[in-house]
């Protein structure tokens, strides 16, 4: 996405995300739970109980892409945090005990809700919080899920649903509101529908979105799904997208690889990654992390579902489960080639990445890259170590 | 039940290593313990092994398991996916529903049930085993002259690693004679330590320890006091009973309880024990303990009981180092004046 090319869309993004963080403000004012929730978590029940979910993750990537970071872990470090904690973490932690604010005070928690399937970075740093706020923290227990479905981890995840919503109906003092949550479940399966036909639209050639765009307009997928706010917000986003597809306006000026890309992306360096990638001729068209938010939930049977859907993310499966995936999306966006972030915030996607690569490679045949730097923090990010394994990557595809 | 199943249980730690082949598969910020680990196992020297179980304690040990088994695949390999919360009902469910497909896969690696009666046996030998361990740690702390620190760990390590019927009845001859030997000793003025972490390494640190006047009198490492706390419950059935020992484990910095009751232990374990100093033995790169480290410090000073934090690795720790500091935290608690 170069300055030239920004989407309309991009003017209601700022609004719909100062507006939800208007109302978070306004909520922890007038007196409505302020409820912590991490991105990989059934943030419809919170919605349908009427808390306001806030996604502190989300603060680490607004720090991180501030360039920030470091700041803020400074503090986090004086306390004996180590800085080679997830960057996010840092940047939280770092933010309760600094006096400065660079991206504003991070909103201080009523109640914490954490789902681990994401990581066990998550829960350690919840739990700092919910110490340091004094407020109750409910963890969601998700045991790793390998190549089947795992009526195991199903079940248990649902006995603890509905422990957490007795939970909440403690300290709400109200009866949790079935009814509500299928209303929140729908609008949430639209969000996804919406978001995941976007994306799709990478596979175009040459395509008017790419990877880069995905991870600016993604926020309302991961903050606000469940809500009317997020589905109008993609119904706009998509009507941009066919609109520039009737037009002939593309995501890079010209396009000749398609690129897969793991993970997270490199929040500091968006700009300098998306134009380097360009400067190629290459539009980067596909990565789990932004196919993450793909829910499907049967309203018939909430609970099972949610659990059903949570619990097999892919962030939670086996080595064999996401190789597996990440082929099946480099054939779907039919790409000339993968590059593969080994994120030292992000101990369960970096760890295994090189044999991760190594086997794609064979799969597939594919051109493939693995570079080490971090999410967040620059003081571990190097240009020129980037570009050392990126530069005979492009070369391969010429 | 491993045991049970027939089958010798062994307990893998890092250790010192060549890394080079593991340095390709595993990046350097892994702790070192998993990376040690690994290159064991890439170097061959765990081709001995038909089987191989990960408990999942961290995110490093949860992804090791996929890579070991990528990179040097043996017949039988599980990860077991431990609750990572202890304090709901559901956790003792779930943890029930694992043990019991754990179970069910060793029966089929095996080709045989593992009966309920070898289970109770397998039970009571190591019911045995961590008793008299722990009567080897008393000893120890009364008589530190009689059993060393180093000694009495190394005793513990090898129990992890030696056919536990032969570690019993080497114990009980140890113990035994441990108990003619104390007549008429009384104890002596060693400095009392607490000493924390997720694993004892290196063992130097007990030399160092012993050196500058101080003896360990409680621990809370995966081989040391933790591995040998609690017994398994011989009244109820074998299964539940396991599930109810894992769930009331002392507490770990690697399972999420908010609270951190850690902190609570650690100082209710020192005052127990009339340790006179903490140090807390960090393992680079251990996650869990990077989150909780501050607090368990932080803990120990409101309750006036002085520490320090001293950064390990298996084989890169900075044996010169350490030994200064460790004689420093000596010398501060009057170590060399008694």
């Amino acid at each position: 996405m170069s300055a030239k090319n920004v989407f309309k869309t991009a003017e209601l993004m700022k609004k719909i995300m100062k507006d939800y963080n208007e109302a978070g403000r306004a909520a922890k004012e007038g007196g409505r739970p302020v409820a912590w929730v991490t991105a990989v978590f059934p943030v419809e029940i919170i919605y349908a109980a009427g808390l306001f979910p806030y996604y502190p993750e989300n603060f680490g990537a607004v720090a991180a892409a501030r360039k920030v970071t470091h700041e803020l872990s400074t503090a986090a470090e004086a306390k004996g945090y180590a800085g080679d904690l997830c960057g996010y973490a840092r940047s939280g932690i770092g933010d309760a005990y600094s006096e400065e604010h660079p991206v504003g005070k991070i909103l201080e928690p009523d109640l914490l809700f954490c789902c681990n399937t994401q990581c066990g970075s998550l829960p350690k740093w919840f739990e700092v919080a919910g110490r340091f706020y004094n407020s109750p923290y409910f963890l969601l227990d998700s045991p790793r899920v390998g190549l089947e479905t795992d009526r195991l981890c199903i079940d248990y995840f649902i006995d603890q649903l509905h422990e957490m919503i007795t939970f909440i109906e403690k300290q709400t003092g109200e009866p949790f509101d079935y009814d509500h949550l299928t209303e929140v479940l729908h609008l949430s399966n639209e969000a996804c529908r919406l978001w995941n036909e976007i994306l799709d639209s990478a596979a175009l050639r040459p395509a008017p979105f790419g990877f880069f765009d995905a991870c600016f307009h993604m926020a309302p997928i991961v903050t606000m799904r469940g809500t009317r706010e997020a589905v109008d917000y993609y119904r706009a986003l998509k009507e941009e997208i066919e609109e520039r597809i009737e037009k002939g306006i593309t995501a890079i000026p010209e396009e000749r690889h398609k690129i897969y890309f793991d993970h997270i992306p490199c929040w500091p360096k968006l700009r300098w990654f998306s134009e380097l990638f360009a400067s190629q001729g290459a539009l980067v068209v596909a990565s789990q992390y932004t196919h993450s938010w793909a829910y499907s939930f049967d309203l018939e049977r909430p609970l099972e579902s949610l659990a059903e859907n949570y619990t097999h993310e892919f962030v939670n499966r086996c080595f064999e489960y996401r190789v597996n995936r990440k082929i099946s999306f480099m054939k779907k966006y039919d790409v000339d080639g993968f590059v593969l972030f080994s994120n030292r915030s992000c101990k369960p996607n970096a760890f295994g990445l090189y044999a991760k690569s190594k086997l794609i490679r064979e799969k597939t045949g594919l051109p493939g890259a693995v570079f080490e730097a971090d999410m967040a923090d620059l003081r571990l990010f190097s240009e020129d170590q980037v570009l050392a394994k990126l530069e005979p990557f492009f070369e391969q595809l010429h | 039940m491993i045991h049970a199943a027939g089958f010798f249980p062994y307990g893998i730690v890092g250790g010192s290593t060549n890394l080079e082949e593991a340095n390709a598969h595993l990046q350097a910020w892994a702790c070192s313990h998993s990376r040690s680990a690994l290159a064991r196992a890439l170097e061959g020297k765990l081709d001995f092994l038909d089987g191989l179980i990960i408990p999942h304690t961290c995110d490093t040990m949860r992804m090791l398991l996929d890579l070991w088994e990528h990179v040097r695949p043996l017949p039988y390999m599980e990860n077991y996916r431990l609750p990572r919360q202890a304090n709901r009902s559901s956790a003792g469910k779930y943890l029930l529903g694992e043990l019991k497909r754990i179970k069910t896969g060793l029966e089929e690696f095996r080709g045989a049930p593992i009966e309920d009666e070898a289970l109770r046996d397998s039970i009571d030998l190591y019911n045995q085993n961590r008793r008299m361990l722990r009567r080897l740690t008393d000893l120890h702390i009364s008589y530190p002259h009689l059993i060393s620190s180093r000694r009495l760990y190394t005793v513990i390590n090898a129990s992890m690693v030696l056919p536990r019927e032969e570690v019993n009845r080497l114990l009980q001859a140890l113990v035994g004679q441990l108990e003619q030997d104390l007549d008429g000793q009384a104890g002596d003025g060693h400095v009392r330590l607490l000493l924390s972490g997720t694993l004892l390494e290196p063992f130097e640190v007990l030399d160092y320890i012993e050196e500058f006047g101080g003896t360990v009198v409680a621990d809370d490492f995966q081989n040391g006091y933790r591995y040998i706390e609690g017994d398994v419950n011989t009244e109820l059935a074998p299964l539940e009973a396991l599930v109810d020992r894992q769930l009331k484990r002392i507490p770990s910095a690697a399972f999420d309880i908010e609270q951190n009751p850690r902190r609570f232990f650690l100082t209710g374990l020192a005052k127990g024990k009339k340790a006179e100093g903490a140090i807390l033995l960090h393992l680079t790169f251990c996650e869990p303990e990077n989150f909780d480290s501050y607090d368990n410090l932080k803990a120990m000073q409101a309750e006036g009981i002085p520490a320090t934090r001293i950064e390990t690795q298996f084989g890169g720790s900075g044996l010169g180092q350490i030994r200064t500091r460790i004689h420093a935290f000596m010398e501060m608690l009057g170590g060399e004046s008694r």
